[in-house]
């Protein structure tokens, strides 16, 4: 058979090919912003920064941790990061950018506002998650953390795989260094029959489905069940809600750019953080009114740098006791 | 000659050559660390016993289902016909939820007749889940290695000489179907060996990793350099497996499978009128579809409808919220794209996989058949890296990289199917064409095009199903303005609301079976257009 219609027929589609690879050239200034932080979070932010400065444009890649990880060695191995601003979900992903010198060595001004613990010179915490207790209606609220091992509990409980969830690595690797609970806490769990599920969303919707009695989670995702009517409620138990924060950066070869670090400014700001408590996540900016947080709920951090340090080794301590 | 080469070179040997690259020049010292980390060794096998069981249930499965649903005295054939396709129709990370909904602990069947099997979630749900998305792709391979290449006439001849049943299904049949046969057998093996979304649903909360699920556990946690690495390891590690297993069966098999036969298959198939049977095999199949398909999309359905997780699925509890939340002009527009999307993918892979049909009959072009498998098996998530990777400078975060992406996936999937049925296309009967005064194109149209249909619409079909649900490849390499439906999926997905991920995952489903359902519609106007 010969090929020359198939060929011509390629060389067409070929072409029209190229056409969809056009972008419109912009009169704006833009800029590219990658994160992670959930969509219906980042959107509200996005077009209020736009309203407030329409010669600006924001364009957004938007995706799951893994994905943006794998989104940015691919740039960095094909001409450079593509981005302009990174929005990252926990600090180990956004210091390992860092430590690549692909971000960092500028924070706005307005980033003092925001408590110490959130920040460092080269990232400031705009969004913070709270890993909780999230238990049925009719099991008794967990006074600490070490209730989950109850062995009224046995089988029932969820927690979530830190090799896959950010946060649930920052909660590993606080409970390894906190006083009267240490990876001797997660044996216990899994001595008490503990599953380990791959999210904290897996582990709100098994315990709404009953599938779970009660699981490690993150706080605003499990009040938005319960404000659905989902047979649940949220706990902050002793020590306390342990805090996973967000960090943003500037890419070090935007530098320069005005609009990349007006947007940092504007995402910082109170109005900028207002908006993002208003679109449901927490916010790092004391005083700013989100989503649910008890009036008096402890909070507790993990310490980042140290965990950074031994990550390998307290996963693969982990995964011994969670073997499958 | 020429487009094949070139589109070999640009889907196929430079992507996977950056990735050896990387690996090589980044990493080569840790390689050793990354292939001795433990709990790869139980990775790699798991992924191994999962490929070769999917391979050896569900080929003959979708084998038997193609033979039995040649029957003509099948009561209500056209509707099991279109049936059995549904599971390839769901996407798969919907599928291995749904199938958790509908089985689970507290799920759909556990509330109503208080059913729940356990082992749901692990290994042996892991399994089942593969197997029923893979039945359809292994009776669509058949059935059309069956209408390109059965020979009616030889299995009368067969009866009347006083073969039984088995006798000319063992001595006539099978033998015809082998190329069909070889080639669902290689597609699922493949196929499985980097599959992700079912073992990461289903798989993960038992503790089974399977090697894709430890490669996207490396790049979740892989802003450092290392993990990177691993991952990429990792993946070309699916590649050694995937080469050692199709080059030998691709070089050994391949040419003795291949018979020429006339172009024109005659009369209807035989049928025995033994009406009993076939309605034991209708109900059969009834069965199969209730528990494969239909009471997950019912779990699906029901929490896409029901106000909030973990209350009764009761009228009270109903709302369209959901589903009316999910369809706004962002849903509109990534489904716009996602379908033309798709559409240009699969017409495109549809002409490539013919080209190396072709193309392969010559002895210099055997190697191609095995070369472009090789990217079926990365799973998504490496293989668009290693496009970003090769082409990221010049085509970043446009549609053309997705495209491109879709066609280095799945590729193999639109060359198998039609060389399969090639054969049934005896060069000399184009030589005459072409000797009597036809043109190219007309020779091709009258001659080659009719017993080819069958498989060319098949690999179409496969390719835009596939391409529409795609959800790894077009998440990571979306840009402003590209967004498609796989990425307001995900975005629904990442933020717990299950209602809403089920409300996309309907319409995602709805999408798919218009235009299955449309396609049928045309192939039976046809066929009867025809006689």
């Amino acid at each position: 058979m010969s090929t020359l219609p198939i060929r011509t027929a390629g060389y067409l589609l070929a072409l029209s090919l190229l056409s969809c690879g056009g972008e419109d050239e912009a009169s704006t200034d833009s800029i590219t912003l990658y994160t992670c932080i959930s969509d219906t979070t980042v959107q509200p932010m996005l077009e209020e920064f736009e309203q407030a400065n329409p010669d600006s444009e924001v364009e957004l890649f938007r995706a799951p941790t893994g994905e943006l990880n794998a989104r940015v060695a691919g740039d960095v191995r094909s001409g450079g990061l593509r981005a302009d601003v990174i929005w990252g979900c926990d600090p180990l992903t956004v210091q390992a950018y860092v430590d690549q010198d692909l971000v960092g060595g500028w924070i706005p001004d307005n980033a003092s506002a925001v408590p110490e613990e959130f920040r460092t010179a080269d990232y400031v915490g705009a969004q913070v998650l709270y890993m909780v207790v999230v238990h049925r209606d009719g099991v008794d609220a967990p006074q600490t953390w070490a209730d989950l091992t109850d062995p009224e509990l046995a089988g029932a409980t969820a927690v979530p795989d830190p090799t896959f969830a950010a946060s649930a690595l920052g909660t590993l690797g606080y409970f390894a260094d906190a006083d009267g609970y240490g990876l001797d806490f997660y044996a216990d769990l899994e001595g008490n029959g503990a599953v380990q599920v791959s999210s904290p969303t897996d582990v709100t919707v098994g315990v709404a489905q009953g599938v779970y009695e009660a699981g490690m989670t993150i706080a605003n995702e499990a009040y938005l069940a319960e404000e659905d009517g989902s047979p649940i409620n949220v706990t902050w138990p002793e020590p306390g809600g342990i805090a996973i924060h967000g960090p943003i950066a500037l890419a070090r070869h935007s530098a320069d750019s005005a609009v990349a670090q007006d947007f940092l400014t504007y995402v910082v700001s109170e109005q900028g953080q207002q908006t993002l408590a208003d679109a449901g996540s927490y916010s790092t900016l004391p005083g700013v009114s989100g989503p649910t947080i008890p009036p008096d709920a402890p909070i507790v951090l993990p310490d980042w740098p140290a965990i950074a340090e031994d990550t390998d080794e307290l996963l693969s301590s982990y995964q011994e006791i969670f073997a499958g | 000659m020429v487009l094949v080469v070139g589109s070999t070179m640009v889907l196929v040997v430079l992507p996977i050559a950056r990735l050896v690259q990387i690996v090589l020049g980044e990493g080569a010292r840790d390689l050793g660390e990354v292939l001795t980390a433990p709990g790869l060794g139980t990775a790699v096998l798991n992924t191994i016993v999962l490929a070769v069981l999917v391979t050896v249930i569900a080929v003959p499965a979708g084998t038997l289902m193609a033979l039995g649903l040649r029957r003509a005295d099948l009561p209500g054939r056209g509707f099991w016909r279109m049936a059995v396709l549904l599971p390839v129709v769901v996407p798969e990370f919907v599928l291995a939820y749904s199938w958790t909904q509908a089985y689970g602990r507290a799920g759909f069947t556990g509330a109503l007749f208080g059913l729940e099997w356990e082992g749901v979630l692990g290994f042996g749900g892991v399994l089942v889940v593969l197997v029923v998305n893979a039945v359809p792709l292994a009776y669509l391979l058949a059935a059309v290695g069956l209408a390109a290449r059965g020979e009616p006439n030889l299995e009368r001849a067969a009866r009347a000489c006083g073969a039984g049943a088995a006798t000319v299904l063992r001595t006539v049949t099978l033998p015809l179907l082998r190329p069909a046969i070889a080639a669902a057998a290689v597609l699922v093996f493949v196929l499985t060996l980097g599959t992700f979304a079912i073992p990461q649903v289903m798989g993960a909360p038992a503790g089974f990793t399977t090697v894709t699920t430890r490669i996207y556990a490396d790049l979740a946690r892989g802003s450092d350099p290392f993990t990177f690495i691993e991952a990429v390891t990792l993946a070309l590690l699916l590649v050694v497996l995937a080469v050692l297993v199709i080059a030998p069966a691709d070089t050994v098999l391949g040419p003795r499978l291949r018979v020429t036969r006339v172009a024109e298959a005659e009369g209807a198939p035989i049928v025995a009128a033994r009406t009993s049977a076939s309605r034991w095999m209708a109900a059969g199949l009834g069965c199969y579809l209730l528990a494969a398909v239909a009471l997950p999309l019912l779990a699906l359905v029901s929490a896409a409808l029901t106000r909030a997780i973990g209350i009764p699925p009761s009228p009270a509890n109903w709302t369209l919220d959901h589903v009316t939340s999910v369809l706004d002009q962002r849903t509109v527009e990534a489904v716009g794209r996602s379908l033309g999307l798709a559409f240009l993918a699969a017409t495109l892979l549809t002409v490539l996989g013919g080209c190396v049909a072709v193309l392969e009959r010559r002895r210099s072009g055997r190697w191609v058949g095995t070369l472009i498998t090789l990217t079926l098996v990365l799973p998504g998530s490496t293989l668009a890296v290693a496009l970003l990777i090769t082409y990221g400078r010049w085509f970043g975060g446009t549609l053309t990289l997705v495209l491109l992406a879709y066609l280095a996936k799945l590729w193999a999937f639109a060359h198998r199917p039609i060389s399969g049925a090639l054969d049934r296309l005896p060069p000399e009967e184009m030589h005459a064409a072409r000797a009597s005064g036809a043109s190219t194109l007309t020779a091709v149209r009258t001659v080659a095009l009719r017993p080819l249909a069958p498989a060319l619409l098949c690999a179409w079909l496969v390719c835009f199903v596939i391409a529409l649900h795609e959800v790894t490849m077009s998440s990571l390499l979306y840009g402003p303005g590209s967004e498609t439906l796989a990425v307001v999926v995900l975005n629904s997905q990442e933020l717990g609301r299950i209602g809403q991920t089920a409300a996309l995952s309907l319409l995602l489903t709805v999408l798919m079976a218009v235009p299955a359902l449309l396609l049928w519609m045309v192939l039976r106007w046809l066929r009867t257009a025809h006689a």
